[in-house]
């Protein structure tokens, strides 16, 4: 058909007048035929009567006008609306399953897609995004993914490399920024010059960094983060040329960023490179192992990411070359490049792939649901169907009335769905902050409206065409028959069809769901290796300005802060340690890998030195966080600068490197300060402080009281409640110093419970989407039983007549609904062997074909065709032969 | 519907309104009774045919209607011809008088 503009806002617009002028215009020609015949001498009464004559029906000639107009079809979809509103006003019972059904279905779609969309699909926020890449330098044979970058090794690629237009360099450090009577612990990105102008990020108010920023002596400036500005700085609009001091020196305020997410991790403020004390010093410039940056890059104009990576991974061979002493053999130094987006949002990838796959089941479910509904309100309607057919209502204006039917229900479904999923998205939205910082671009718009509105379409094609065309195709049939009762064969079998795939997907789902569950108990069943109960952690960031003058300052600090907190009533003991266990931030970070070397095993040239992670910790830690002792002994209060340097070391770096032998009394020293030895006094259990679902790596203690500085946690045992000694504590360290800044103030249990959060919340998820699918399963089986025992009736009643005991006919009709599920069961079992595959990475000591699972599922959804089938079987064995006879 | 019917009378329809339109903007009842006087009384033109072809030929935009008073002063929906219904007159013209010549050709008039 021809779309005519015109003749569409014709129609929309000027319908009645349009009408009006049919009528009159046909008027007009009747008169002139009277006034014809009339002067062809006829008498007024037989003139009139064979003008009319003439010109015939006058309700099927205007209907040929109308036809003749493209208005015409809008005008049949009105009356379809019309008449289909009017059969859904009708059938309340049905309508309102049936959007309800579908709003489940459809809202969960539309939660779940905004999340995907706004973390893993849309477009990054930065100018030409898709040029932004990441640089990762790796050592594929240790299996480390990614070793930051020193100062060397990112010159050496900005100026080698042909295919970036700019590289830029980022790391994070934690400093306090303090005004006249705060102080407080910023997350502090620290970043080359041209960071912003490479990333297309402009200022919401102020400007971002210059070349200039970054250089030798240039003035100290800093930019804010919005959130930070908001949150912190009260959104303040005179913030700009503010100064506040950090490092012990002024730095100025020069612009706040738009919201959006930032890259690589959030932080609170950005300040170049030259500001940073670490990164600034001359001998760090000069170390190419003094690592600690993360690199990325724009691509020049038109140049592909295979292009980068062979470019960038020649450069790194020249660089290996010229640095033999840096650089481990070939095969253990590699340069990997990849797309921003990927990058930023890779951890998110499965799960929430996962989480929409489960979804989509629950809405195919649905729609299997309501394409039942339909099949039995259309059996119990045939006979009207039949009529309309009968007096010409053409095979494809039905089929396209019960298709304006079925897309009514499922729009209603997507508008209901619409207003359920913004109840699930600030839920999903903290979920996914776990996985990417772009959880802040999640909302509910344009693109997850269409989504909406075309999946809910979708579906209402789906589930209104197999019902329409099925029931068009023998309504003459039926007709004949007296319409009604008896479906015919064809209907029994898509509609048992439909169950059956109903039970499969909704078997699938229950498994993925099943295994999450086992997967997180197994989780949660994990032993931590130290006791979790009745600790309390808090980070303390003294300002370090107030304590440079000598070493024995910090020292002084730390004696004085655990002085006072073991004088609070209700303290059994308290530790200071460089990283608490389970803490959001250890977890962001992971283990560290250190460089050492053990005495009388000398690392040769061009080897890989043995790598480990090195937690200080004061005398009362493994005591006051209750990690058992093995061999050996932990520290001591003698342990102090002027005694021996010793070490404890956990039982995974027992085993990795002194298998079957005995490491008390060995000596290490680490490769920053190699001829310090370091001696081996004990063996402590392993604890998983990186993750319950991670095992634990090698692990050395160190004392605080050897190694100097400040350990920043302080944790608490206590007697009760550890949340209600909180204040104390608190109050207890500003007494000592009111310019230490304190977060990350939670207790162990807290730790340990938020660490479970992203595989909790999957588990979760899938498991209502799980019981969504179940309750419809059930309903499904249930309706398709009540309705084929209804239409058995007949047949039920003579056997009951002919005296089949009632018992016999309930074991037959449940008998019917174990088959059903049985072959929903066997074509599960086979899906969810083929997708279970893909949620291996989210299982924690779970196989994705675990056997338990499998069976438990399959045993529920026997159990539940069985029950779903009970009911209208139990209804059939009290039929009254007699009325069950005369019902026909 | 008779579709395969009505078909070749819709196309020789077309061409006689066009073509009467192309002298005078037109009426309804005046092109039916221009078409009977022209045809001197062998074509009758059935209103049932007359007016969905109108509504047709407006809606393909060869034709434009107006209200005007008509010739016994009453208000009548005149229809005119439009500059691209001139041009399709032009080709559907042409088409006829090819078709009627090999019609002829066949059946053998001379």
């Amino acid at each position: 058909m021809k779309f005519n503009w015109t003749s569409i806002a014709r129609f929309l617009f000027r319908r009645p007048a349009v009408e009006r002028e049919l009528d009159d215009e046909l008027r007009y020609h009747l008169d002139r035929q009277i006034e014809l015949n009339m002067a062809r001498g006829m008498p007024a009464e037989e003139a009139r009567r064979a003008a009319v004559l003439t010109v015939g029906p006058v309700g099927a000639l205007k209907d040929d006008c109308r036809d003749a107009r493209t208005g015409r079809f809008l005008e049949t979809l009105f009356q379809d609306v019309h008449y289909g509103l009017r059969v859904l006003r009708k059938n309340r019972g049905f309508t309102f399953a049936a959007v309800s059904t579908l709003a489940l279905g459809i809202g969960a779609n539309a939660a779940i897609f905004s999340l995907v969309y706004g973390v893993l699909l849309r477009p990054l926020p930065y100018r030409d995004g898709g040029q932004l890449v990441v640089l990762h330098q790796q050592n594929p044979k240790a299996e480390v993914p990614e070793i930051p970058f020193s100062v060397k090794e990112l010159t050496d690629y900005r100026e080698r490399s042909h295919t970036l237009q700019s590289v830029v360099e980022h790391h994070s450090m934690v400093f306090l920024l303090s005004d006249s009577h705060t102080a407080e612990r910023v997350q502090t990105a620290v970043v080359s010059g041209n960071f912003f102008d490479v990333l297309g990020v402009r200022p919401l108010m102020g400007r971002t960094f210059v070349d200039a920023d970054d250089q030798k002596g240039a003035a100290p400036v800093i930019v804010l983060s919005y959130k930070y500005w908001r949150e912190h700085r009260g959104g303040d609009p005179k913030i700009v040329g503010k100064t506040f001091e950090m490092n012990s020196k002024p730095h100025t305020v020069i612009g706040v960023l738009p919201p959006i997410p930032q890259y690589p991790a959030e932080s609170d403020l950005y300040m170049t490179t030259v500001q940073c004390p670490t990164r600034s010093s001359e001998r760090f410039k000069a170390n190419r192992k003094a690592r600690m940056m993360i690199g990325f890059a724009r691509l020049k104009p038109d140049v592909s990411l295979e292009q980068a990576q062979a470019d960038l991974s020649l450069v790194a061979d020249q660089m290996r070359q010229a640095n033999p002493e840096v650089y481990p053999q070939p095969g253990e130094y590699k340069m990997a490049v990849a797309g921003l987006r990927d990058d930023l949002t890779h951890s998110a990838r499965t799960t929430f792939f996962v989480l929409l796959g489960g979804a989509g089941f629950v809405l195919l479910i649905a729609c299997a649901n309501v394409a039942n509904l339909m099949f039995a309100r259309l059996l119990r309607m045939e006979r009207e169907i039949a009529v309309r057919a009968a007096l010409g209502a053409s095979k494809s204006r039905l089929v396209r009335q019960m298709l304006t039917e079925s897309i009514l229900v499922s729009l209603g479904g997507g508008l209901a769905g619409l207003a359920l999923a913004p109840l699930a998205l600030s839920v999903l939205v903290k979920f996914a902050t776990r996985y990417s910082t772009r959880a802040a671009e999640v909302h509910m718009d344009a693109p997850v409206l269409l989504f909406t509105l075309a999946i809910a379409v979708g579906t209402g094609v789906l589930f209104g065409l197999a019902p329409a065309f099925s029931s068009t195709k023998d309504s003459a049939e039926a007709l004949k028959r007296g319409g009604g009762r008896n479906g015919t064969g064809g209907h029994q079998i898509v509609r048992a069809g439909l169950v059956v795939a109903q039970v499969a997907v909704s078997f699938t789902l229950l498994i993925g769901a099943g295994l999450m569950a086992r997967s997180f108990l197994k989780l949660s069943e994990v032993d931590p290796g130290f006791r979790t109960d009745h600790l309390l952690s808090l980070r303390m960031t003294p300002n370090s300005a107030r304590y440079r003058q000598s070493p024995d300052q910090l020292s002084a600090l730390t004696e004085n802060l655990m002085h006072r907190i073991k004088a609070i009533n209700g303290v059994v003991s308290a530790a200071m340690v460089s990283s608490a266990p389970l803490s959001p931030s250890g977890i962001a970070s992971g283990p560290g890998n250190v460089d050492f070397n053990i005495a009388g095993r000398p690392v040769s040239q061009g080897q890989l030195a043995p790598q480990v992670d090195i937690t200080i910790a004061d005398e009362n830690y493994f005591g006051t966080i209750g990690q058992g002792v093995v061999s050996g002994r932990v520290f001591t209060a003698h342990d102090d600068a002027r005694a021996p340097a010793v070490a404890v070391i956990n039982q995974a770096m027992a085993r990795h490197r002194w298998p079957g032998g005995n490491p008390i009394g060995e000596r290490i020293a680490f490769a920053y300060n190699p001829d310090a030895w370091i001696t081996v006094v004990g063996i402590v259990s392993d604890t998983r402080e990186y993750g319950l679902g991670h095992p634990a790596k090698d692990e050395i203690y160190l004392p605080t009281a050897q190694q100097g500085g400040f350990s920043n946690n302080l944790i608490v045992r206590t007697a009760f409640e550890p949340g209600a000694a909180e204040p104390l504590i608190r109050a207890a360290i500003r007494e000592v110093d009111p310019f230490i800044g304190l977060d990350q103030v939670e207790t162990m249990q807290e730790f340990e419970y938020e660490s479970m959060a992203p595989p909790r919340v999957t588990t979760v998820l899938l498991g209502i989407f799980a019981a969504l699918a179940l309750m419809m399963s059930v309903g499904g089986i249930a309706a398709m039983m009540s309705l084929a025992v209804t239409q058995q009736t007949r047949e039920l009643g003579i056997r009951l007549a002919l005296g089949a005991r009632p018992g016999a006919i309930v074991s037959r009709v449940v008998r019917q609904g174990v088959v059903l599920a049985a072959a929903g069961i066997a074509l599960g079992i086979a899906g969810a062997v083929a997708l279970t595959r893909l949620l291996a990475t989210l299982l924690y000591a779970t196989s994705p074909v675990d056997t338990a699972t499998f069976l438990a599922v399959s045993l529920v959804f026997l159990g539940v065709g069985a029950a779903a089938s009970f009911v209208p079987a139990r209804q059939v064995s009290l039929i009254d032969p007699l009325s069950a006879l005369r019902n026909e | 519907m008779s579709k395969a019917k009505s078909d070749l009378l819709q196309g020789t329809l077309d061409l006689l309104i066009l073509k009467i339109l192309d002298l005078e903007p037109m009426h309804g009842w005046g092109i039916s009774q221009r078409i009977l006087q022209m045809s001197e009384s062998v074509l009758q033109v059935n209103q049932g045919s007359l007016y969905p072809a109108l509504h047709r030929l407006e809606e393909q935009n060869w034709i434009t209607s107006e209200w005007k008073t008509s010739e016994n002063n009453r208000q009548a929906k005149y229809y005119e011809l439009t500059k691209r219904g001139r041009g399709q007159l032009a080709t559907e013209r042409e088409n006829w008088l090819r078709l009627s010549v090999a019609v002829g050709r066949i059946v053998g008039t001379a």
